[in-house]
């Protein structure tokens, strides 16, 4: 009786295994030809709206396209189709996401968002020959012999030159303090951050202060980095449900200097946190600074909303990866849907009409200056500033 | 250094009620609740559906929060654990439990809320000086209002008949069951109340930090640490455990690296553990 | 009690051969699926076969975890190990350049001497306590290793293990690692250590009373668990080829408990049956990617609920259904 029943058991995982694999996801026999594109990030837990936001862009601009009939690739129309997998931030689950993607013939993913995630990334796509475009800044995973990686924004150690130069000279920003979360991506960017404001001859009245990132009450950490009496205060590597509540910390303790945040921020969690007191964060933004949209944005921000339910403006950052593919995959021609190599060929020379901004603009693939080579997607540096609860812009420049 | 020492009060008050919550339940129950940050965080959603969705005023949030999460508790405690408890042959059948409940509820405040950030304006704004601290009057509320539910479940528990009812369950379950209380009665309404703090807590503290629906391990984390130091299952050792850490963290946050803060507070933990395992005020384990 | 005094005295051949059978029973159904049918299914397939050796290795640590149950502790620490592991094999062959055959068995001696300096002392408190204080361990590790210096920024381009280098041949390891430890396990729990421990976990003072060495016993078997934790921490991070502060966190200590309770605390198998269930239920609902986490977190009270004694006991209550004396 023992033996059966406990052998049973083992079958039965087996059997469940078997019957997982036959129910697996099927290829796509549709008449249309399908073109499909992986999306691999966090997607629930405390960091979920980071995966999130990559899903609903993705989604959204799928949609767009396949409306119009789908993208043409080498005279053939592909619909797109998202496939998107959770990896609740866990290394261990990325892997196996990254495994499950290739092994259904995808060579094109979103994500990761992490560097914990991407980098063990890393191996698979070597391995499966697929591109990702992760929102993780580890050099490592774009500098040469790493070669499969395409940072799909702009870096927070590529902003802190530009946005410290512009408070400096603009704003008359002389003390610099820094606050970062307590972890590998926090501590990393404020070493960053703090040498180029060496580097700019800006005054580091503060360096030290960091908070744990389950953390409730901003109050005792705020209060040391205020008392330095700082112009400016960096917050390294801020989720958007922080930033608010540090600056509102701040100002309820007299602060009365400006912010800055070198990641992607969302003005709605602003304006309910921090109300009056959002003003004065300098952060950077993608195109969703209404005076700067194009019409094609306008209609990416309406179908996202759809999608997502609200608007997040962290996707004014993460909109451009589907697009960039997309339009790298047109140029390159339909080889490039199952050969990274012939992708990678057209990266040097591909560049299109910016979908997002309403000026006249190219995006291309960047990156030279600080990785050796073009793995970056040249998405404009679009540095805003708060101002009675409204995005305005402050700068638009690019990275080389 | 009187900011310190507000910061830490401010601390001290809003960790307290979260620690009397987890007390009275385990003192109930003997069971661990693990799902204490995730009824805080619910606690904090309510109110912000409340407060921000529908435009109600926001000591109405405090109620419906109350209200709210005391129901979940009183169905996770009929439905959950008194089956587990009458089923199970190990005691520690009841913790997997209270894991499990903590892991459904997050999700399914995920599914509800989604996974943005929320927070609500200032009760009221304004800031007061004193000395040379800075106190936000929002803050000086929250911490009358905690106060003020401190002392009313301190009152409750100690001179009505049900919270000497909950008292006698802690001492002895079988002398109180022998003497005619209604125990089933009293240990739901016990997890009700504790669980009803808990969400009492977050609704508060959405008006100084926001919620968001993934914070529910950090505050558990938070209410065990405080537990471990008062001693668990005293509702003084709750108070004893909050003071402590609240001022730890005010303290520690001012003199050290922020990065170590929390490792000192973790190691200052488990030294005094190894000599008084059973915190502060608790009775000594076996 | 009377357990320690049976497992001192008792020297009758039948119990020796009923026992090697029982093991027989067990081990022999689980090397098939393991080796024969696991492949068989799933060979060709890298995302399964990833799945399947995440699986193996998170079982071989929560065996580990089923081992301090054994002695009536509830453990959440096991993430903990598995960082100190992970940091030793991660340093070891990219700092030190030595062989992942060499810093594998050192990353489990590392985790598992941290574990006796620490469990030493901690050992002494029981229940809810010493439940709390393992989840604050798995914290204070990941706040450690945050500050140690350069490798607070993670440790990049850890080798795999060398020859190596397909998912088959990973599976194949990790299946092999749980076999092994599968194996350890077991002889430990019918070993007379094992009856000490049982016999500690119904009564400590008791079993002190009759001259155990109850804080000895204790410390090994936490020893024990954390080398497990420290080995898979280890194979882990050679299979991801990186390991950072934030890689294992309450999350996961709390995983690897989880794990055993609903596998069974009263089988070796209990574990790994848990483990496997967990981990493939989970890749399983993908498939309805919205409310994979919620579903998954409903079967899991669902499973508390109706099997609080976990899914093994299924067949103690199938054979008292069919009508089985027992």
């Amino acid at each position: 009786m023992i033996q059966v029943s406990r052998r049973t058991m083992l079958m039965s995982t087996g059997a469940l295994v078997l019957a997982a694999v036959m129910a697996g996801p099927s290829g796509a026999l549709a008449a249309d030809k399908v073109l499909k594109i992986g999306q691999l990030g966090v997607m629930s837990g405390p960091e979920a709206s980071w995966g999130l936001v990559n899903k609903f862009s993705a989604l959204a601009t799928a949609e767009m396209w396949n409306e119009k009939g789908g993208i043409e690739i080498g005279g053939d129309k592909y619909k797109i189709e998202i496939v998107s997998v959770d990896d609740r931030n866990d290394p261990k689950l990325t892997v196996s996401g990254a495994e499950r993607l290739t092994g259904e013939g995808i060579k094109y993913i979103i994500g990761p968002n992490m560097d914990t995630t991407a980098t063990s990334v890393r191996p698979i796509a070597e391995k499966n020959k697929a591109l990702y475009f992760p929102y993780a800044f580890a050099r490592s995973l774009y500098t040469a012999p790493a070669e499969n990686a395409v940072l799909g924004m702009v870096a927070s150690y590529q902003v802190a030159p530009v946005m410290y130069k512009i408070l400096k000279e603009e704003r008359g920003v002389k003390k610099i303090a820094f606050i970062a979360r307590n972890d590998s991506d926090g501590l990393l960017q404020r070493e960053e951050g703090v040498k180029v404001a060496e580097a700019l001859g800006l005054e580091i009245v503060s360096k030290d202060d960091t908070y744990e990132s389950s953390i409730t009450d901003f109050f005792p950490v705020v209060g040391n980095v205020v008392a330095k009496n700082p112009d400016l205060i960096v917050m390294s590597s801020v989720a958007p449900a922080h930033a608010p509540q540090i600056m509102r910390a701040a100002r309820e303790m007299g602060y009365t200097g400006l912010f800055g945040a070198e990641s992607a921020q969302d003005m709605k969690i602003i304006n309910e946190v921090a109300g009056e007191m959002g003003s004065g964060l300098i952060s950077i933004g993608g195109a969703s600074t209404p005076e700067i949209r194009s019409p094609y944005m306008e209609e990416f921000i309406d179908r996202y909303t759809k999608i997502a339910g609200e608007w997040n403006d962290e996707a004014g950052t993460k909109a451009y990866a589907l697009e960039m593919i997309l339009g790298t995959l047109q140029k390159a021609g339909p080889a490039a849907i199952d050969d990274i190599e012939v992708f990678k060929a057209a990266i040097p020379e591909f560049e299109m009409k910016n979908p997002f901004l309403k000026e006249d603009a190219v995006v291309k693939y960047v990156g030279t200056a600080d990785f050796g080579q073009k793995r970056q997607i040249g998405v404009p540096m679009v540095i805003t500033e708060t101002k009675d609860g409204e995005l305005t812009t402050l700068s638009i420049g690019s990275v080389e | 250094m009187t900011q310190i020492l507000v910061n830490g009060m401010l601390l001290s008050a809003n960790y307290a009620l979260i620690a009397l919550g987890i007390t009275l339940i385990f003192s109930i129950m003997n069971v661990l609740n693990f799902a204490h940050g995730q009824m805080f965080m619910i606690g904090g959603f309510v109110v912000y559906y409340a407060v921000v969705v529908w435009g109600l005023p926001f000591p109405l949030g405090l109620l419906g929060a109350a209200v709210i999460v005391g129901v979940i508790g009183m169905v996770v405690e009929s439905v959950f654990f008194r089956r587990v408890m009458k089923n199970s042959s190990r005691e520690e059948n009841t913790m997997l439990l209270a894991v499990g409940t903590a892991l459904l509820l997050e999700n399914v405040a995920l599914s509800l809320f989604g996974e943005k950030q929320r927070g609500i304006p200032p009760i009221i704004s304004g800031v007061y000086r004193l000395g040379d601290a800075f106190l936000p009057a929002n803050r000086l509320l929250v911490l009358g209002i905690s106060l003020a539910l401190i002392a009313a479940v301190l009152l409750f528990v100690n001179y009505s008949r049900t919270g000497r009812a909950m008292r006698a369950l802690a001492q002895d379950r079988t002398a109180t069951l022998l003497m005619g209380v209604d125990v089933p009665r009293i240990s739901t309404l016990g997890f009700g109340l504790g669980a009803a703090l808990a969400g009492i807590a977050g609704a508060l503290l959405i008006s100084i930090s926001g919620v968001n629906a993934g914070i529910g391990t950090a505050i558990s984390t938070k209410a065990f640490i405080m537990i471990m130091i008062g001693g668990a299952g005293v509702m003084s050792g709750a108070l004893l455990g909050a003071v402590t850490l609240g001022f730890a963290e005010a303290l520690g946050y001012a003199f050290f690296p922020g990065s170590v803060t929390y490792l000192i507070i973790f190691i200052g933990l488990i030294l005094f553990l190894l000599f008084r395992p059973q915190g502060i005020m608790g009775k000594p384990w076996g | 009690m009377a357990a320690v005094l049976d497992a001192t005295a008792d020297t009758a051949p039948n119990r020796g051969t009923t026992e090697m059978r029982r093991f027989l029973m067990t081990a022999v159904p689980l090397a098939i699926a393991l080796y024969g049918v696991i492949p068989l299914v799933v060979g060709g397939q890298p995302y399964w076969l990833n799945v399947l050796t995440n699986a193996c290795l998170l079982s071989f640590g929560s065996l580990g975890v089923w081992l301090t149950f054994s002695i009536g502790r509830v453990n959440i620490a096991q993430g903990a190990f598995a960082l100190i592991g992970g940091y030793t094999t991660g340093v070891l062959t990219t700092m030190l350049g030595l062989s992942f055959w060499i810093a594998l068995p050192l990353s489990g001696i590392v985790a598992a001497t941290i574990g006796i300096l620490i469990g030493w002392p901690l050992l002494r408190l029981r229940g809810i306590y010493f439940a709390m204080v393992t989840l604050s361990l798995t914290e204070a590790a990941r706040l450690a290793f945050v500050n140690a210096g350069s490798v607070g920024h993670g440790v990049l381009n850890i080798p795999n293990p060398p020859g190596i280098n397909s998912p088959l041949a990973f599976y194949l390891f990790a299946a092999t690692m749980l076999l092994a430890g599968f194996v350890a396990i077991w002889r430990l729990n019918v070993s007379r250590i094992g009856w000490v421990f049982r016999s500690m976990r119904q009564n400590e003072e008791l079993a002190s009373s009759i001259g155990i060495d109850i804080a000895r016993f204790r410390v090994l078997a936490f020893a024990i668990c954390c080398f497990m934790g420290g080995i898979a921490g280890g194979c882990f991070a050679s299979l991801q080829q990186n390991i950072y502060p934030q890689t294992y966190t309450v999350a996961d200590s709390i995983n690897f408990m989880l794990y055993c309770f609903l596998g069974g605390l009263e089988f070796v198998l209990g574990p790994i049956v848990g483990t496997f269930a967990l981990v493939i239920a989970f890749e399983l609902l993908r498939s309805i990617q919205e409310y994979q986490a919620l579903v998954y977190g409903i079967l899991m009270i669902v499973v508390m609920l109706f099997l609080p004694n976990g899914l093994l006991s299924l067949r103690g209550l199938i054979s008292r259904r069919a009508g089985g004396a027992k």
